[in-house]
């Protein structure tokens, strides 16, 4: 176990994350099951009866040429595109059983249990501290002490707390572009979600900083369902358990990491995987 | 001459005559700046500021004025500015390509350009006439009515400047509408809206014509904002028109006044704005 | 198979439990009110102008009743006698408005070709805020400036050249005509022009900025010289928002008023030469308004009022709608 590792359990106590349970390896539990899920912009079809499982405590990458739907299937899963009159989806999500798609689920409430962070860093514009509060700040009334203990866990979790302890009340503009996509990481992770959805998280980002989020993203999903868009065949391959090849609006192939990229089923997934297109 | 040379020639024309032009516009403006300062700067004493507006043939301040142009002022941006904010929210956050929110903003834009002495008009019928007198209210609404479409406009677009990624990265924690709004996207925008208020405020240090009708003039030094107040625009529009010295001295002082402070606001909103865009 | 636990630690502290779902409706509450708060005050933007056009309309119908259509035609103006005609101050607002227009317009584009096109980068912004200032500087100083500094000079120097040269053309010469007094249309004509030059050369030159340099490109790289560039790719490109600029500071120049109250000399009659007094729709309402005795009196002001307001009305909304068109076309 690293010391980022052990830190963060030290952190955070209650997160049941066992890695000596050896069923954990073998036997991952299926956390959402996306199930005959279309989606428009207006008219235009831009997702065509997808349907695949996301499981619990795994990484599961998207990839697809530009235009596939992997982002517009991520932001289906927090149902983000609600903020946008015209775009509508059919089908069903199933989160621990339950269709977050049905008309009566209350989307604040799901976005606080379903965490996402965007291509380019969104830092808000206030400190450091308050944008990793915000979030928690929404949910709970927690004594000062408190909330300063769950800032920290989360900054440590996102491997940022040696940076920006001593200037938590600094804006979090100030932070250069990898630490900005990092707080935001940690603000996500603040909220205690139970599913991560990063889009592109690393694509604005220079390779050093890629690499930082993607050992996060390791460490992450040790107690976090994660759904990762990558325009990256090669982060998917290195970062991913499951991934899922998409084409213009369709699911081509759905599969282990290690298969889809060796012994890829469908023609279509081979010709991207070895760039014939794309 | 051929072709070419002509159009060398014509080409040197128009760009003399553009240069031409910006050497106008900018003489009129050191000239009136300088016999502003000229005129005015005699009137700068601290009988101005300590004294109130005296009658014909003697010697005064404006202390009155001063004090009544502040009032207004301040009333008028205290309900303007709210008013003129959450409109522009509407607009920005609420209105999304909706019939409505059009209108309004249609209508806006015409109000911002409208004639001020038809609003002066406007508050006469709505409030000088049922209250049965002029009053430092019914200033201080005129001016707020020349207010909100300046900050509506300047909310809207600074709300619309704020990049949408920002608004669904606090709709991804699970924030409510209102909270993204008032949490994330008023802090994200707060820059260019204080430089719209300030630019609003700008706008109706100097305006008269719509305190003619409302608050009238007051000679005396008046805290009653039921009665007709003093302020400095229509000081210098009495003092200015009359025949005597001493008044005029006054009105140049009031206007080098005025003038400053306007200046001072749109240079100072000029700024802020341009210090916001180097921090991104 | 083994069943592992379900995950809910985390979950049951933050949402399942009583203070979640209170959350929760606070929440929705504030979102209805604050979305209602938003709505109301939009909505007031709307009842502000419809409460406008109420005043307007009922101020101005005992003097309409009167007198009729006939009001705009008619030029007399007697207190006295109680007969009121609109028709020389709307003379007086349109003519300084088209003085205004005649020399603001030339000017303000050659600014705007002089800051878009031949400035060099470091002077552009400091040189748009002082062009910017000339529309900062509140009417009345234009006014007192005007009737202190330039009218005097206008009456010593311009004028006499003016009548010595212009008004000694047969027929031409009658719109130069009379005494040379300072004050008078013209006069107030010019002041107008300098006001609004600001408003339509920033509306030209944000137009200009929006042709794209690979178009502006293609015709230097043809040789074009920049006078040809301007007047042949910039200006039609930008014919919509030009002609929008300018119907924006048509709108403010009729609207004018403290500016134009004192130099236009306040004389309700209708002069054929420009160097004379008149009248505006403003100036009158700024200079009568709070004298005037008698109901017909201040209705017939009012009357003059609502004209203003609608010629306003109107050259703003085309000035809006032509503007309009231009951001859609930019996809703005």
């Amino acid at each position: 176990m690293s010391p980022n590792q052990a830190a963060a359990r030290l952190a955070m106590p209650l997160v049941p994350s066992d890695p000596d349970v050896a069923d954990l390896a073998t036997m991952p539990r299926q956390k959402a099951v996306i199930r005959n899920v279309d989606f428009f912009y207006d008219n235009f079809q831009a997702l065509k009866n997808v349907s695949l499982p996301l499981h619990d405590k795994r990484v599961t990458a998207f990839i697809g040429p530009s235009g596939c739907g992997k982002s517009t299937l991520l932001r289906i899963l927090n149902r983000i595109y609600q903020l946008y009159p015209g775009q509508r989806a059919t089908g069903e999500v199933l989160v621990d059983g339950e269709n977050i798609l049905a008309p009566g689920v209350d989307l604040n409430l799901l976005r606080a249990r379903i965490g996402m962070v965007f291509q380019k860093p969104t830092p808000f514009p206030m400190s450091i501290y308050d944008n990793i509060a915000f979030g928690i700040r929404l949910y709970e009334r927690l004594p000062h002490s408190e909330l300063d203990d769950r800032v920290e866990s989360a900054l440590r979790r996102a491997a940022l707390w040696d940076e920006v302890r001593d200037k938590l009340r600094q804006s979090g503009l100030s932070l250069s572009g990898g630490q900005q996509q990092r707080l935001c990481i940690a603000r996500a992770v603040a909220v205690q979600p139970e599913i991560l959805l990063l889009d592109e998280p690393a694509s604005a980002l220079d390779p050093l900083s890629t690499q930082r989020i993607e050992e996060l993203i390791a460490e992450l999903k040790a107690d976090y369902c994660i759904a990762i868009v990558t325009h990256n065949m090669q982060q998917a391959a290195r970062s991913s358990d499951y991934t899922a090849f998409m084409y213009i609006g369709e699911l081509i192939e759905f599969d282990e990491t290690e298969r889809i990229f060796t012994h890829p089923k469908e023609k279509h997934t081979e010709d991207y995987i070895t760039g014939r297109f794309g | 001459m051929d072709l070419y040379a002509r159009r060398r020639v014509a080409n040197g024309v128009v760009m003399t005559l553009s240069v031409a032009a910006t050497a106008f516009g900018l003489l009129w403006l050191v000239l009136v700046l300088w016999t502003l300062l000229e005129n005015g700067i005699a009137a700068i004493t601290t009988a101005l500021f300590s004294q109130m507006t005296p009658p014909p043939g003697s010697a005064g301040g404006l202390l009155n004025a001063i004090f009544g142009s502040m009032v207004m002022t301040l009333i008028a941006t205290l309900i303007g500015t709210p008013t003129g904010i959450l409109a522009g929210t509407f607009l920005a956050e609420y209105s999304r390509g909706s019939r409505f929110g059009e209108v309004v903003r249609f209508i806006n834009d015409i109000l911002l350009s409208a004639p001020s002495i038809i609003v002066g008009l406007f508050v006469y019928g709505l409030l000088v006439v049922p209250m049965g007198h002029f009053s430092a209210w019914a200033g201080a609404v005129a001016l707020a009515i020349i207010v909100i479409p300046v900050v509506v406009r300047t909310t809207e677009d600074m709300l619309n400047l704020v990049p949408n990624a920002l608004r669904e990265a606090a709709a991804a924690l699970g924030s409510p509408k209102w909270k993204v709004i008032v949490m994330v996207s008023y802090r994200a925008a707060i820059q260019g809206m204080v430089t719209g208020v300030m630019l609003a405020v700008a706008r109706i240090a100097g305006e008269t014509a719509p305190l003619l009708f409302t608050a009238l003039n007051n000679q005396f030094w008046s805290t009653d904002l039921n009665a007709p107040m003093a302020n400095l625009p229509v000081v210098i529009f009495q003092f200015a028109m009359s025949p005597y010295a001493d008044w005029q001295v006054l009105a140049w002082g009031g206007a080098l006044l005025i003038t400053l402070t306007v200046l001072f606001l749109n240079i100072g909103a000029r700024m802020l704005a341009s210090w916001s865009t180097f921090k991104q | 198979m083994v069943i592992l636990e379900e995950r809910t630690v985390a979950a049951d502290i933050v949402l399942v439990g009583r203070s979640a779902a209170r959350q929760r409706r606070a929440d929705s509450i504030g979102d209805a009110v604050f979305r209602a708060l938003t709505f109301l005050f939009a909505l007031l933007v709307l009842l502000i102008l419809g409460g406008v056009i109420v005043a307007l309309v009922d101020g101005a119908m005992p003097a309409l009743r009167t007198f009729g259509f006939s009001f705009v035609f008619t030029e007399v103006w007697n207190p006295v006698t109680e007969k009121f005609g609109a028709l020389a101050p709307i003379y007086g607002t349109l003519v300084t408005s088209a003085i205004a227009m005649l020399v603001g317009i030339p000017v303000a584009f050659g600014v705007a070709v002089f800051i878009t096109e031949i400035c060099p980068l470091w002077l552009k912004r400091p040189l748009a805020t002082m062009i910017e200032l000339l529309a900062a500087i509140p009417s009345i100083i234009y006014g007192i400036w005007g009737l202190f500094v330039f009218a005097p000079f206008v009456q010593q120097y311009i004028q006499p050249a003016i009548i010595d040269t212009l008004g000694q053309i047969p027929g031409v010469g009658a719109l130069f005509a009379g005494p040379p007094l300072g004050i008078g249309v013209l006069t107030a004509g010019f002041i107008l022009a300098i006001m609004v030059l600001p408003f339509i050369s920033s509306i030209m030159r944000d137009v200009f900025e929006t042709v794209p340099a690979i178009l502006k490109e293609s015709a230097y790289g043809l040789g074009a010289t920049r006078s040809e560039v301007v007047r042949q790719i910039v200006l039609p490109y930008t014919r919509i928002g030009v002609v929008g600029g300018i119907m924006l500071g048509l709108g403010r120049a009729l609207g004018e008023t403290m500016a134009v109250t004192f130099v236009i000399g306040n004389a309700h009659r209708i002069s054929a030469s420009i160097l004379q007094p008149g009248t505006t729709i403003s100036a009158s309402l700024a200079n009568e308004f709070t004298e005037a005795f008698g109901d017909l009196y201040r209705s017939s002001l009012i009357a003059l009022g609502f004209i203003l307001f609608v010629i306003t009305f109107i050259v703003l909304a085309i000035a809006k709608l032509m503007l309009l068109r231009l951001q859609k076309r930019a996809g703005g």
